[in-house]
Parts: C-alpha cells; structure tokens; sequence
C-alpha cells in the first residue's frame, strides 16, 4: 500500500533548507493524519494495487500501512508508534503535535530566531505542563470493586472514535466486563488473558464476550464427541505423537529386526503417556455423567486419537502457548509437562465444550466455567477489514480500561485540557521565564490548541470561534471541552468523555523530544563540517 | 505420508519457492493430463506431503501448499494477500459497516496484470464457464500467443507472483508493515532486526504456522526457505528461534539463499566490510537456531560450471532462483515417496527417507557438520555414453558459493537424488539401472564419502510455461542432451523444452571450510579486531563483545570439527 509521504532527499542540505525539510515533513505527516482525530473524524480505506482493503481510522496503523520514505517522517511514525505500544493509544495526537511544535517555530524561525531558544522553552514548558498535568487529572478510587461506570466512559470515549456510536456502546460493556474479569487485586493486569477471536460471518456485524476461551481448532478425530456437558478438562503440553523418523535405509540400524524393535518400543512409549490420561479419566469420570477434554499443546497422532476416541474422550492438539495459561485461568486446574505429574487436581472444569464449523475452520468453545479469570472476546464480522477494525477498536478499549485503573485517575477529554494547559502556560508560565525562551514556551502552548482545532475542524466548525469559545470560558474558570455537534463549550464530565492519564502524559514527553531532535539536527551535522571549512 | 511445512522468509526466497510451487503445481496438472508421459501420471510422489486440502465457506473444495511466506508489504505485486480462492462473500464487499461519519478511499495505482497472468485469470473464467454449460466451448481464442507470454516473462518480471500460477490459502501470504523501507534499503542484518519486531508481529506469524502444523497428523518437518542477502535474515532468526522453541522436536532444514548482489568492481570498501559483515552474522545467527542449513547463492551463477548447459541472466532473479528452486525440488522428492516396504521391481521410486533421516545422515553423524553444500546436475546428462564420457557424479556442481575442489574427505555424506534420467540417448533409464550406475560411479571414483544414500525417481522435473528461457541449444524437448557445439545464439526456454532430467545431491564434506573460515576471519578481521572496520556497525546492530565472541567461537568450532586434524596441526 503506497501512500508517499513527500520525496525522500537525503542530500546534505544547507542549515535552513534542512530545517525546513524537517518542518515540511513533519507537517506532511500531521496533515495525512490529522483528519483522522476524534468521532467526527474520517475513517480511511486504503486499497492496495492487488485490490486488497485496510479499513482504519487508527493513527497506530495507518501508519504503518503507509510507505514512509523521508526518514523525518520515518522518525515521527516510530515515536508514534511507540507511543501506541507504550500506552495503546494517542498515535494521531502525537503526530499532530509533533508537527504543530514545528509549525509554531517555523514562524519564530523564520523572524530569526535560533531553534536552541526554542528548544529551551520546549523544554521549560513540557515541565510545567507534566506538572499541571498532576493538578489537573481526575483521581479515580479503585479500592476492590473499581467504579465500573467511570472505565465504561472511559472506554467508550476511546471506541466512539474508531466505531460508529451504537457498535462502540455495545463494545463498552464487552470490554470493561473483559478486564474485570482477569483483574486481580495486587497484581498487574494482563491483557493477553483477554482472547480476542474473529469468525469470518457472511451478513453479521456481532461481538460477544465468551466467560471461558475460545479456541480456533477442533478435534482431529470422527468419533470424537462435538459437544459435551460437565467436562473435566486436562490441559498439557505433553507430546502424544511418534515423533522418530521412521526411515528404511540400513544406516542408523543394524538390521530390519533391530529397526522394528526401535519403532515398536517407541510406539509403546507414546501408547503408555495416553494410557496415563485415560487412567485419570476413568478415574474421575467413571460412575457420573462428567466428560473429559484434553487440550494438548504439543501433537497428538491418529493412533493416539484412536486410544483416547475409543474412551469418549475429546482431544484437541497443537493449542497456542498462551492458550494454556488462558485455559488454566478459565476453568482451573493446572498445565501439566509431564504425565507422571496427573492428579485430579491438575483438572479444570467447564459446563460446555462444543465445536463450531465455518468452512474449513472450527472452534471450540469452552464455556459455563466457574471464577474465570481469562475470558475471550469474540468477533464476527462480513470480512476481514472490518474484523480487524474491530479488533483495533476492542485492543484500544481494553488498554484504555487498564490503563483506567492503573494510572488511578483520567483526564478531561474533548480539548479541555490542552485548553486548560496553554491558559496555564500563558497565564503563569511564560512570566517566569528569562528572555527568549518564553517564546518557546508560547509556541509550545499555541500547539497544544491543535487538539481541540483539530476536533472543530474535522466537525466542520469554525476553528477560530470555538477557540475564542473555550479559551473564554477557561478564563473565567470553567473546564470545558468542545462539542462536536455545535462547537459550543461542553463540561466534558458532564459528557463523560475521557481520557488516559498515561496516554496523555507520553503525548506530552515524547511531542517535544522528537520536536527539538528535528530542530537541533542540522547543527550537528554542521558542527562535523566546520572543522573542514576552508578559510 | 507426513506432511512438510514450508516456510519462505524475504524476496529472493519467495523468488525461489514461486518456481517451486509453480513445479509441484505442474505435476499436479500433468498427473490428471490424459495426454500425459506416463511417468507423470504414475509418479508415486505423494503431493500431500506439501499441500493441504480444505474447503472453502461455499463449500468448494481446495488444494493448497502448505506454506507460510513472509515479505514486505507491497511485494505481492497484483496478487491479493488472501488470493483468490477463498473469496469473502458478503453482502456488503466494500461498504463500511462500522463507521457512519466520513470516508477517505486512497487507492494504489493498481497493478497491471501481466500477460502470464491474465491467461492464467482467462483460463480460469473459461473453465467455470465450461463447467456451467458441460459443454465444449473451446474457450476465447486469446489474440495472444504463448510466446507473447513468455516473452513478457523474460522482460518484465517485478514480483515473485508475476510469474506465479498457483492458488495460495489466505494464511500463506503475510506482508510485513510498518518496516518503512525500500526492499533495496533493507539490505543487511542490523536494519531488519531495527524495524521489526517480533513482538508486534510475531504473534500473527506463529499464529499463521500454528494453522497448518495443527491439521498435520504427523508432521515431519519445517522447509524454511530464507533471504539471507538483508534484512530478512533477522526476521527468519527471530521466527526460527520461535519455531525451535515452540516445536522442539520437529526438525528444520534451513535453506539460506542469496539472489546475485549488483556489486560494481569500484564498490567501495565500507560497503564490502557491512555485506562480509552482514555475511558473517547472519550465517552464524541463523546456524545457532537449524539442526542443517544449506547455504546457496553463487555471486555469479551465470559463469559457474552448473551453467554448463545454461544460459542466466545474473542479475534476473527470475532466471536464477528457477535453478536453486529445481534444486530444491530434486531435494525433497524422497520425502514424498512412500516408506512402506522394500521397492518393487515396478516401482517408480526408490530410496524413500523423511527430513528428520536426511537430517541425522547428513549432521547427526560422527562429527556433526551441520552446514552442507547443494551441488546440482540440470539437466542430468544420460548414465552412459554420453558425448563428454563423464559420469554423472562429476556432473553435479555446487549451488553452494565458496566451496574448496577435489578434497578428499573420508568423513564425508552424501544425499543424492536422480529423476527422469535417461540411460543413454533418449531413452530413459529405469530406477534399477540409475541404482547400479550410481553405485558403480561411487565404485570407481577417486574419492568416495564414507557414506550415500541414493532416491531415485523417473519423473522429470517439469517445465511449466512460467520458467524462464535458460536453456542453452543442446538441451532437448524432454531435456536430452544433443550433440553440436555449444553456442551463444539463443536460449531455449518452456515452448522448446518441457521437462528435464535431474540430479541434485546434499553434501556434508570439508569442501565446505572455505565458506565458514571466510565467515569467520570476517567476523573477527571487521568486526572483532582492535580498531576493526565495523565494530561500531557492530553495536548498532545490537552486538556486544560477549555476543560477538559467541559467534566467533561457533564459527570456530565449526571449523575444528571440519579440520582435518593433520592439517590443522600443520599449520599452526
Ligand atoms: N465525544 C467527544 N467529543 C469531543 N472530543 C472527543 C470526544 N471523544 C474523544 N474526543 C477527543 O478525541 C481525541 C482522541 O482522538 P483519537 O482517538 O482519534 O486520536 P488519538 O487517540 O490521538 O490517536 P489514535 O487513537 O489514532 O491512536 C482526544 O483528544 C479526545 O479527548
Ligand atoms: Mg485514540
């Protein structure tokens, strides 16, 4: 998928033609992205020369559907995109601000002005606003039983942006529900306890949150059962395969007798680790109505398919790695690496387990467990790039949720708080500050207003108006943010439109780092050719 | 039968694997050809070794390689990522269903098909239509001709697919993004481990292969095909350090190919210090993670003597990785033959062994080299009485760059594969007759391995209308070898010749040491030296003493274990 981002030119360029080449890209790469900002936002779909479709309105991957070739621009897609692994959200505002602190100091460049000025003030203003950033984040108590209503804003405010408001509502609850679920008290919260699994379905546009796993195989046998009540489930990661070779030439045995010897003892080694499982069956099963999974990360041969078939137990191989973690949280019990180590107690338990056929894909549902604490989030959609946009979507809820109630506390959205931030900036700052670095903390204050200009301008307002708007009503004392609708000054509390505190705070620190990187870089290069300047 | 997985990491290696694919897809054709040889009806070559079958949503029935490739976005050229078998059927193709607000459609130019490609798309539309009708429409004339095509072929290559006719499962085809870099910038091993990261993309990927091992009843093996010329050698580490974990006990033949690299002679020398660097790295990264790695890329296959009866484009892609990929066919065709039971007279295959056997043979033995040199005979010459009297073992020459002649390595194990060889003239020679000349040309040669093991097939490798012109003019339609001087006019390609006998052999012998002693005076002279040229390349690249030293050290013991131990106390 190319989309060009300006014309790489790598030549060595003289001091202000350089810096300018490093506005300019920077500004190329804010004005591809900035339509994407918000819920009034633009979704784009990129189509490929083969025809193949990405649907996003991601800042995260539309750029890396691009091919970036001016290593400026390179630079800024890395910072964003770190910004998205870091934090899982802000890739568009990180780029809009890196590339409007460029476009503020152009003008004081232009007048001038030496960029090591700038920089300073970048440097002072990123300070104080971190600082204010404290004051003015909104604390959130998680205690046991966090506010589940303040992640759900959270998280809707997120996915509102990605999807459009009805998809994204119902979204909500799937993801803050998903994150309850694995959270444990004191312990860091993993997100890959969240499955998220996809089924290809011809007219639906449907998600759901499965209390279990979902698994995307099935059973490797005829006779095995597709559904099953009250099952007892094994997870392992213990090789039921023969796995020698079974060559015929005369070089690793001695004689056809010896080789036959060697398969046959192997073979019996394989039987003996199935038989162990079927002990363990009969023994629990045997007397109830219960059922027996195994669900085996390593393979399982036809042969031993058969053994276990023929004892109505149901076997699934080649699970993924992380799925036996998964399984373990879900239905309990514990992974077992070796068949000497089966005790009941290694046994998890589900209600159900049941397969689903598509096509030529199955799935495996392990369900009605007991306490999970690992769940999956099942997506159905009519193709593939509207999966993976809901996909994206459920990732940036689930992070924005985590980060929720890591970070303790959110952040008025909507343009309140870079609003709040450049009145501070303006208002307090800026008088403290020697010389000409205030210009740098005033440029730095100017381009945080590109976030809510940003906003007005993707809802078809007039950016100036609902500037004076909210800077008005900031200065009387009053928090607002912009409504998307009619550009009026809205209490983004009110609206329940929130941010990540984290996101926001990584937004702050990296902008202006990569910023000043961009504005200095030429005088390195400068520095080396001094020393062979001719005199 | 137990099933291979092939894997294909970066451009060249999917150069490679196209012509592969393009073969076995041949066969597949030519087997269900009532016009056909015999020998490619009968050939007792099982193809699901390397395919799977499926069926898609509409319940159509597939037959699909069992492949993974990875490359960069972008490379696919007019093939779509899912192909064009499972087609998403849906009532909405392309609307949005899950934004409400405005859409921005940015659309590549979209890539012309070629005229290969479009008799491929033709031939299918009619075959539908036949189909639906039963009836027996001759299909379109197209108003053009298989040489318009071939033609097109020689002169236009630009992606691996240009020349593609198989039908890939929509797992297959992964495309790397956000690696934000020319294919000609991503040209050694600190960029490819710099811009990806298997973090991000290594879950989709093991993801992917997870797919097809898991319908494997028995899986025998990873055919991992890998671009060791850039930045694909990091990402095929990271990928084989993940399949060696995930599944241990599955053995992988390690093929490490490079196509021709465009070197001037004023190249300057930090250019030569970051690819003898690149070099030295990646053959030692990737040689810590395989149990065999076949190293191939001869820097000018054109002038090697494997050319003897070819005429390459060096610096056409397309022309060689036709050769490494017939290679690579003659390899794996005893892993599809069939174990069970000593052959019958009958039979058209002989000398079944899986990947794991071939593994054990060539490196599990003795001193355990695990590097081993391809050497190649295409087209075999006839077993006897050819015009250069010259037998067939003395035809074989490496694909393999840097290899020393004429050594005499008591140690030595060799693994050679002979198919569709003709006993003299044109008449071909059955699978007893190739036993008995192979073993008598092992009899009388003057240096002998200490072991080989011998696959015979009859069927020729086919030559599909997607293969290049290479062939010089004495070799004949079905690949024989015809008298007359050997001339420059003109080269033959798929319209002249449509199959041809071949012999391809895996050797592990000290031949060898050239390669690995050069990887490692490398390492150590630019990378490891006080004040060497590419230490500071080096830590770019993530290296720090300790991991460098490591890597000399196996570099080391690989050559010990090669070193004839007189020799190495000569010299000291
Ligand atoms: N309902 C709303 N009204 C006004 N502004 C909103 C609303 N919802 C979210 N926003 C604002 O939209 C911005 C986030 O937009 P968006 O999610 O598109 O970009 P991003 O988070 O910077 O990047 P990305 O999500 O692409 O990684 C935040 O500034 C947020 O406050
Ligand atoms: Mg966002």
């Amino acid at each position: 998928m190319s989309l060009r981002v300006l014309n790489p030119n790598a030549e060595v360029l003289n001091k202000s033609a350089a810096l300018h080449m490093n506005i300019n890209a920077a500004k190329g790469l804010q004005d591809v992205l900035k339509t994407n900002l918000g819920p009034k936002g633009t979704i784009k779909m990129l189509v490929g020369g083969a025809g193949d479709i990405k649907l996003t309105k991601d800042g995260n991957t539309l750029l890396k559907e691009m091919q970036i070739q001016n290593p400026t621009a390179i630079m800024i897609a890395r910072t964003a995109v770190a910004q998205d692994d870091i934090s899982g959200d802000g890739t568009t505002s990180t780029v809009i601000f890196i590339g409007e602190l460029m476009k503020q100091s152009e003008r004081y460049i232009d007048e001038g002005m030496h960029p090591r000025v700038l920089v300073d003030g970048f440097e002072i203003a990123k300070k104080a606003t971190l600082q204010f950033l404290e004051k003015f984040k909104t604390p959130v108590v998680m205690g046991d039983e966090p506010d589940k209503e303040i992640l759900k804003m959270v998280a809707r405010t997120t996915v509102r942006t990605k999807l459009y408001e009805s998809l994204a509502d119902k979204l909500t609850d799937i993801i803050v529900n998903a994150v309850l679920c694995i959270r444990k008290p004191e312990e860091a919260i993993d997100l890959f306890m969240v499955e998220i699994m996809h089924m290809r379905h011809k007219f639906d546009v449907d998600t759901r949150l499965v209390e279990g796993l979902v698994l995307d195989h099935g059973s490797r046998h005829p006779d095995m059962k597709r559904r099953a009540e009250n099952c007892y489930i094994l997870t392992c990661n213990v090789s039921l395969e023969y796995e020698k070779s079974e060559i015929n030439a005369g070089f690793f045995y001695s004689n056809a007798e010896q080789r036959e010897a060697m398969v046959a003892a192997e073979r019996r080694s394989v039987d003996e680790r199935v038989k162990k499982i079927i002990e363990l069956k009969n023994k629990v099963c045997s007397g109830n109505d219960s059922n027996f999974v195994v669900i085996n990360q390593k393979g399982i041969d036809p042969p031993s398919l058969d053994m276990l078939a023929r004892e109505g137990i149901i076997a699934l191989r080649r699970a993924k790695r992380r799925n036996m973690e998964r399984l373990v949280l879900a239905c309990g019990g514990e992974a077992v690496n070796s068949v000497d180590d089966l005790t009941p107690e290694c046994l998890g338990w589900a209600g159900l387990v049941y397969e689903h056929v598509l096509g030529e894909e199955k799935y495996t549902f392990v369900e009605n467990v007991k306490n999970p604490s690992s769940c999956t989030i099942l997506i159905k959609g009519p193709n593939d790039h509207t999966i993976a946009q809901i996909k994206d979507a459920v990732r940036d809820g689930l992070r924005a949720v985590k980060n929720t109630i890591e970070d303790e506390s959110v952040v008025l959205g909507a343009g309140a708080f870079e609003v709040a931030a450049r009145q501070y900036l303006i208002n307090e700052v800026k008088k403290t500050v020697q010389g000409r670095a205030q210009l740098g903390v005033e440029a730095f204050a100017d381009a945080l207003l590109v976030v809510p200009k940003t906003l007005a301008e993707n809802s078809g307002l007039d950016t100036q108006d609902v500037i004076i708007a909210l800077t008005g009503e900031h200065d009387r004392g009053n928090v607002v943010g912009l409504s998307q609708n009619t550009g009026e000054p809205i209490d983004p509390q009110m609206e329940g439109i929130f941010d990540n505190y984290s996101v926001k705070r990584q937004i702050i620190n990296s902008g202006p780092v990569i910023a000043s990187q961009l504005l200095l870089v030429d005088e390195v290069i400068r520095a080396g050719r001094n020393m062979r300047k001719p005199t | 039968m137990k099933e291979l997985v092939t894997i294909q990491v970066g451009d060249f290696a999917n150069y490679v694997g196209s012509h592969f694919w393009n073969f076995q897809d041949e066969l597949l054709g030519l087997a269900g050809d009532p016009n056909a040889d015999s020998f490619f009806k009968n050939h007792d070559l099982n193809m699901d070794v390397l395919y799977r079958t499926g069926v898609t949503q509409q319940g159509i029935l597939t037959y699909t390689p069992r492949l993974l490739s990875i490359n960069m976005r972008g490379s696919l050229g007019s093939l779509s990522s899912h192909g064009t078998l499972y087609k998403e059927v849906t009532s909405f193709p392309s609307d949005v269903v899950t934004w409400t607000g405005k859409i921005s459609t940015q659309a590549c130019e979209p890539h012309k098909k070629n005229l290969f490609l479009q008799r491929l798309y033709e031939e299918e539309e009619n075959l539908i239509v036949t189909n639906d009708t039963s009836g027996s429409s001759n299909g379109s004339q197209s108003e053009y001709q298989d040489k318009d095509i071939v033609e097109s072929l020689e002169n236009g290559v630009e992606f691996w697919t240009d020349y593609s006719k198989v039908h890939y499962h929509p797992q297959s085809l992964y495309e790397l993004n956000g690696v934000w870099m020319d294919a000609e910038d991503f040209n050694n091993y600190g960029i490819g481990k710099d811009s990806f990261s298997w973090d991000l993309q290594g879950e989709e990927i093991s993801d992917r292969l997870r797919f097809f091992v898991e319908e494997c009843d028995h899986i025998q093996g990873f055919q991992f095909v890998v671009d060791d010329s850039g930045g694909f050698s990091a990402v095929a580490e990271e990928f084989l350090e993940n399949i060696v974990d995930e599944y241990t006990n599955t053995p992988v033949l390690l093929y490490a190919v490079q196509g021709h690299r465009a070197c001037t002679s004023l190249q300057s020398k930090k250019r030569t210090v970051l690819e003898d660097l690149h070099d030295a790295v990646s053959f030692s990264r990737l040689s810590s993670y395989s149990k065999l790695i076949v190293p191939l890329g001869m820097p000018s296959l054109s002038k090697g003597k494997v050319s003897k009866f070819l005429h390459i484009e060096d610096e056409k892609h397309y022309h060689s990785s036709a050769v490494y990929a017939a290679a690579l066919h003659s390899i794996s065709l005893p892993f599809r033959m069939d174990p069970i039971g000593p052959t019958t007279p009958a039979s058209s295959v002989s000398g079944a062994v899986d990947l794991h056997g071939v593994i054990q043979m060539l490196s599990g033995q003795g001193r355990q080299n695990m590097v081993s040199i391809l050497d190649v005979a295409i087209p075999a010459p006839a077993l006897f009485g050819g015009q250069n009297e010259q037998s067939l073992l003395e035809n074989l020459h490496p694909l393999t760059p840097q290899i020393a002649e004429d050594v005499e390595d008591m140690q030595g194990v060799e693994c050679l594969t002979v198919h569709g060889a003709y006993a003299s003239g044109s008449h071909r020679a059955s699978v007893s007759q190739v036993k008995d000349a192979v073993d008598a040309a092992f009899q009388c040669a003057e240096t002998n391995p200490m072991f080989y093991h011998l696959s015979v097939a009859l069927c020729p490798l086919p030559i599909p209308l997607s293969f290049p012109s290479i062939f010089g003019n004495q070799v004949g339609q079905h690949g024989e070898l015809m008298g007359g001087p050997i001339t420059n006019s003109s080269s033959k390609g798929s319209l002249d010749v449509y199959s041809i006998p071949m012999a391809a052999r895996l050797r592990s012998s000290n031949a060898i040491l050239p390669f690995v002693e050069s990887r490692l005076r490398n390492l150590h002279q630019f990378g490891i030296d006080r004040g060497a040229a590419g230490a500071q390349l080096l830590r770019g690249w993530g290296f720090g003493r300790e991991d460098l030293e490591e890597m000399e050290e196996m570099l080391s013991k690989m050559v010990a274990t090669l070193c004839p131990p007189q020799l190495s106390s000569d010299s000291d």
